[in-house]
């Protein structure tokens, strides 16, 4: 898993980068349907993200 | 009366519990970047975590909440980073064909006194290296042409640390600038007087100390009219093309007149006692400058032909957001999200000089093969953890927003310093931009900070916040991340200390010039 990490951290970096630019606007179309199990779904998904970025970043 | 007096006393109580956890995500940002070494894309990943539960748990965040201010710091995101990864383009475009190099050696051709020397690289050409690319660039690219001019490391490295400072906010095609406009909500006509003119007084006195680090008093003294001059064309350029809209080339037109103004005033006779380098250059000195020649080109037309300006603002992205009401009734109108102007936005106009640049110099035959690849790696690469920090943090920046946590810690401020405000407000810009190690990143954190705080006590907030970024630029001569790259390039890596504590100390300085000129301007009105 470390070695899978260390191999592909410029591309997972990448990954992030586009997952916090485009998960924003999924959380409008969810929130303007005030879908709120949607909304949570893609806040934990975000927090995932942070999570990854703050540990592997 | 005493059922009164300890009432007070609860509320008061209750206000610093609220403004600490208010001020927990920047605390958390600061204390793993400084204290711990932290990457900027991880300290702000990790302040996104604590102001996500702070805000959920302290400040009454619901889900719908957090999701649409994480829309609005999405696109606020999305309007800088358009404008930071084009200028990484445009910047590895001309870096590809060794122009940097060449325009630093037919520089080096102008004087051989050392001053001129210090003023030209240290001063000029590294806030012109601000204007076109920024992002530790200037450091990288002079520190290691200083050392190849006899200068010690740690003088080569402090040198341009401290000399492009001044031109950080408007360098950068402006991405500093736009930030504070864009977390301000407020234009760049009400913005721009008070901020060109505290980097105008800042640009002197950047060149005063990066002079002084080399040579003390008496290099200042055998170089102040070059300083005047220089300082006279780089500030007077920069306050003309902000105010007058034209803010993207601010820092990048006012360093091209300085470099004018500089090899100028390296032809007077009392800097040529020493005979200038004859090193021949591996291609024309025009040729190197035309990427920059095409940008200007393109900016003017972009920005000041109205026909060309309407056409190009066609496509504009924009998201409208509903009333938004935190559970403890903080209450967010109604409104337009920032938009992107997708092809007349500041990033599109130095896209399309990157690759009219790019086809110029591959039709003369400058590029080695498969150039193209190396210049998309060489973007993404530095692009990529730079953006990750950006975006993360002007993320918990709207959480924070969104739930009054920024107001909170303006009123607290503004509680214990009331008047005497204006003299910290550029330390707040510089403590921003050291924790992470930037002045967009220190606008964005602290800026909606910064114009509430100035609301509240009654000052003016173009000069407040024109005080935050500017102590922001400054912050750029002491932030480590900054430094660490310098000091790489010219074999420092893990000496970083002597370098730190050198710009550190004029940073420092400055700071606290900037921060009574403030105070005086406000009591002036």
């Amino acid at each position: 898993m470390e070695n899978f990490l260390k191999k592909h951290s410029a591309r997972l970096q990448t990954t992030a980068l586009i997952l916090m630019l485009v998960i924003p606007f999924l959380l409008y179309a969810a929130a303007s349907y005030d879908s709120i199990f949607q909304v949570n779904l893609l806040l934990a998904v975000m927090i995932g993200n942070m999570l990854f970025v703050m540990i592997k970043g | 009366m005493s059922f009164y007096f300890l009432r007070v006393d609860y509320m008061t109580d209750l206000f610093i519990v609220k403004w600490i956890f208010a001020l927990s995500p920047i605390l958390t940002v600061l204390v793993l970047m400084i204290l711990k070494n932290w990457s900027g894309s991880r300290a702000g990943a990790a302040g996104w975590l604590v102001s996500l539960i702070t805000a959920s748990l302290v400040f009454g965040a619901h889900p719908k909440l957090l999701a649409l201010s994480q829309v609005k710091g999405a696109l606020l995101s999305l309007n800088v980073l358009y404008i930071i990864w084009a200028a990484l383009l445009l910047y590895n475009v001309v870096n590809e064909t060794g122009a940097i190099k060449v325009i630093g050696m037919g520089i080096q051709r102008f004087s051989g006194d050392k001053s001129i020397q210090i003023i030209i690289f240290g001063w000029i050409f590294a806030s012109f290296l601000q204007g076109v690319a920024g992002y530790g660039v200037p450091i990288a690219v002079v520190a290691p042409l200083l050392v190849g001019l006899g200068f010690s490391p740690v003088v080569a490295v402090a040198v341009p640390a401290i000399g492009h400072s001044w031109s950080v906010t408007f360098g950068s095609m402006g991405a500093s600038f736009q930030a504070l406009m864009a977390v301000s909500g407020l234009d760049s006509s009400y913005l721009a007087p008070w901020s060109a003119t505290l980097l105008g007084i800042t640009t002197f006195l950047c060149g005063i100390f990066a002079v002084f680090v080399y040579g003390g008093w008496k290099m200042v003294k055998h170089s102040l009219i070059a300083i005047l001059i220089v300082g006279s064309a780089m500030a007077g350029t920069q306050y003309v093309l902000a105010v007058s809209g034209m803010w993207t080339l601010g820092g990048f037109g006012a360093s091209l007149v300085g470099l004018v103004s500089g090899l100028a005033a390296a032809k007077l006779n009392i800097y040529n006692q020493t005979s200038p380098s004859q090193t021949r250059l591996e291609m024309g000195l025009w040729w190197a400058l035309s990427a920059y020649l095409i940008l200007i080109a393109i900016v003017s037309a972009g920005v000041m032909i109205p026909s060309v300006k309407a056409f190009l603002g066609q496509v504009n992205l924009a998201f409208t957001f509903p009333e938004i009401v935190s559970l403890k009734g903080w209450v967010t109108k109604a409104g337009d999200g920032k938009g992107i102007n997708l092809f007349g936005h500041g990033g599109a106009l130095l896209l399309y000089s990157s690759m009219i640049s790019y086809f110029v110099y591959r039709s003369k035959g400058f590029y080695k093969p498969h150039a193209l690849k190396a210049i998309i790696q060489k973007t993404v690469k530095s692009g990529v953890p730079t953006s990750l920090g950006i975006v993360s943090m002007v993320c918990f920046a709207m959480i924070m927003d969104h739930c009054q946590m920024i107001y909170i810690l303006a009123e607290g401020i503004s509680r214990v310093f009331g008047s005497l405000y204006p003299l910290i407000s550029p330390w707040i810009g510089l403590l921003g931009a050291f924790m992470t190690g930037s002045n967009t990143n220190s606008n964005v954190v602290f800026g909606v900070l910064q114009q509430e705080t100035a609301q509240m006590a009654g000052l003016s907030t173009a000069l407040i916040l024109a005080a935050q970024t500017t102590g922001g630029a400054l912050g750029s001569m002491i932030a480590p991340a900054k430094i660490l790259v310098g000091c790489s390039t010219v074999g420092l890596s893990g000496q970083e200390g002597p370098v730190l504590k050198t710009t550190l100390r004029y940073g420092l300085i400055i700071t606290g010039i900037i921060g009574m000129i403030t105070m005086l301007a406000s009591l002036i009105g």
